[in-house]
């Protein structure tokens, strides 16, 4: 996935910051984040506080949006549902779905965060679609915004490949 | 040791119009009875162990306030990463207040681990904090009230506070509400 088109997109649509935390997936995104002088990037030591810090961030008048792992995102429960789900607020979120390819018939072994990713995001009221095609990056990004600005609610988007 | 309501009464008093207040638990009402404006922010409700890093992602989007986080030391405990994550990008407007008093007062006073032997200040200077001042005395906390104000964050202040007997706070409009009422606030 070109780490390039997800930047072109969160400028087209006006963010401000990225708050989270890198893994493998989204390392060349995060390289490039940080290189890049219109967009901040605001490293947290758990995922938990990427929201907390988000929702403080859009209260101020800035437009952040959060990029962890599932992993990751398994571990903020109540700081999700604390900060940007009860406070209302239209946050986009850039989840790597790490596992997903352990998820087809016949792998050895099947990765839990995959398994346990979309149902959590089910259980948890969070509209999501996964992105496995660059074609649709702009597309899917943008229609994150708009369906997280209509409800005033976080909205996903689930980057199913390594960013490069 | 210091007196939870004194010490607020004081802050409440040299606080000016333009300042947040993020206030949680124990905190959090006795602030409303002397300070409920739209820059006044009730972390309740909300997620435990996160008023500081929420507080300080408005200090970092509000560059001309003060932000100012009263927290508690059972929700620093919740959260010691944050400690570290505000030493990661420049909030010079930001103060986090850590209210020690040993216990998770609301609930009806379970002593917090580590109660009497954490070392917040230094737990705060080890993360590369670099304004970090312990206070329990009346006389000192008079001397560093400025300070609150003034100094160049992320700051950090413990007081070290007598037991209290706060109950549950419940403030009168939900999370949603008053965040939307903050945000109105600070950018219209």
């Amino acid at each position: 996935m070109k780490a390039s088109d997800i930047v072109d997109a969160l400028k087209a649509n006006g963010v401000t910051h990225v708050v989270g935390l890198p893994d493998n997936g989204s390392r060349a995104l995060f390289e490039l984040l940080w290189a890049d002088s219109n967009i901040d990037v605001i490293g947290v030591t758990r995922e938990g506080e990427a929201f907390a810090v988000a929702s403080g961030m859009y209260l101020g008048g800035y437009k952040p949006v959060v990029i962890i792992q599932n992993t990751g995102f398994l571990e903020t429960g109540d700081a999700f549902r604390g900060t940007a789900y009860n406070m209302g607020l239209p946050l986009v979120m850039l989840m790597g779905y790490r596992g997903i390819k352990t998820m087809q018939s016949g792998t050895a072994r099947v990765d839990t965060a995959a398994t346990f990713f979309e149902p959590t995001l089910k259980a948890w009221d969070i509209p999501y679609s996964v992105l496995d095609d660059d074609n649709q990056t702009r597309g899917q990004i943008d229609e994150a915004f708009a369906l997280a600005n209509e409800r005033s609610l976080p909205a996903a988007v689930l980057l199913a490949t390594e960013t490069e | 040791m210091l007196n939870k309501y004194d010490c607020l009464k004081k802050l409440a008093a040299r606080r000016s119009d333009g300042d947040v207040v993020v206030t949680t638990m124990s905190v959090a009402m006795p602030w409303a009875e002397l300070s409920n404006t739209a820059l006044d922010y009730a972390s309740v409700d909300s997620a435990m162990g996160h008023a500081a890093d929420f507080a300080y992602g408005i200090a970092l989007a509000q560059p001309e306030r003060r932000v100012i986080c009263l927290n508690g030391d059972g929700s620093t405990l919740m959260c010691l990463g944050s400690l570290v994550t505000f030493t990661q990008s420049t909030a010079p407007n930001y103060t986090l207040v850590i209210t020690e008093n040993g216990t998770y007062e609301v609930t009806g006073n379970q002593p917090v681990p580590g109660a009497g032997t954490v070392d917040f200040g230094g737990m705060a200077r080890a993360a590369g904090l670099k304004t970090v001042y312990t206070i329990d005395d009346p006389a000192d906390f008079e001397a560093k009230l400025d300070l609150h104000f003034e100094s160049e964050g992320p700051a950090v202040f413990v007081w070290r506070l007598e037991r209290g007997e706060e109950p549950v706070p419940r403030p009168e409009r939900p999370i949603c509400e008053r965040s939307h009422a903050l945000r109105a606030a600070l950018v219209g």
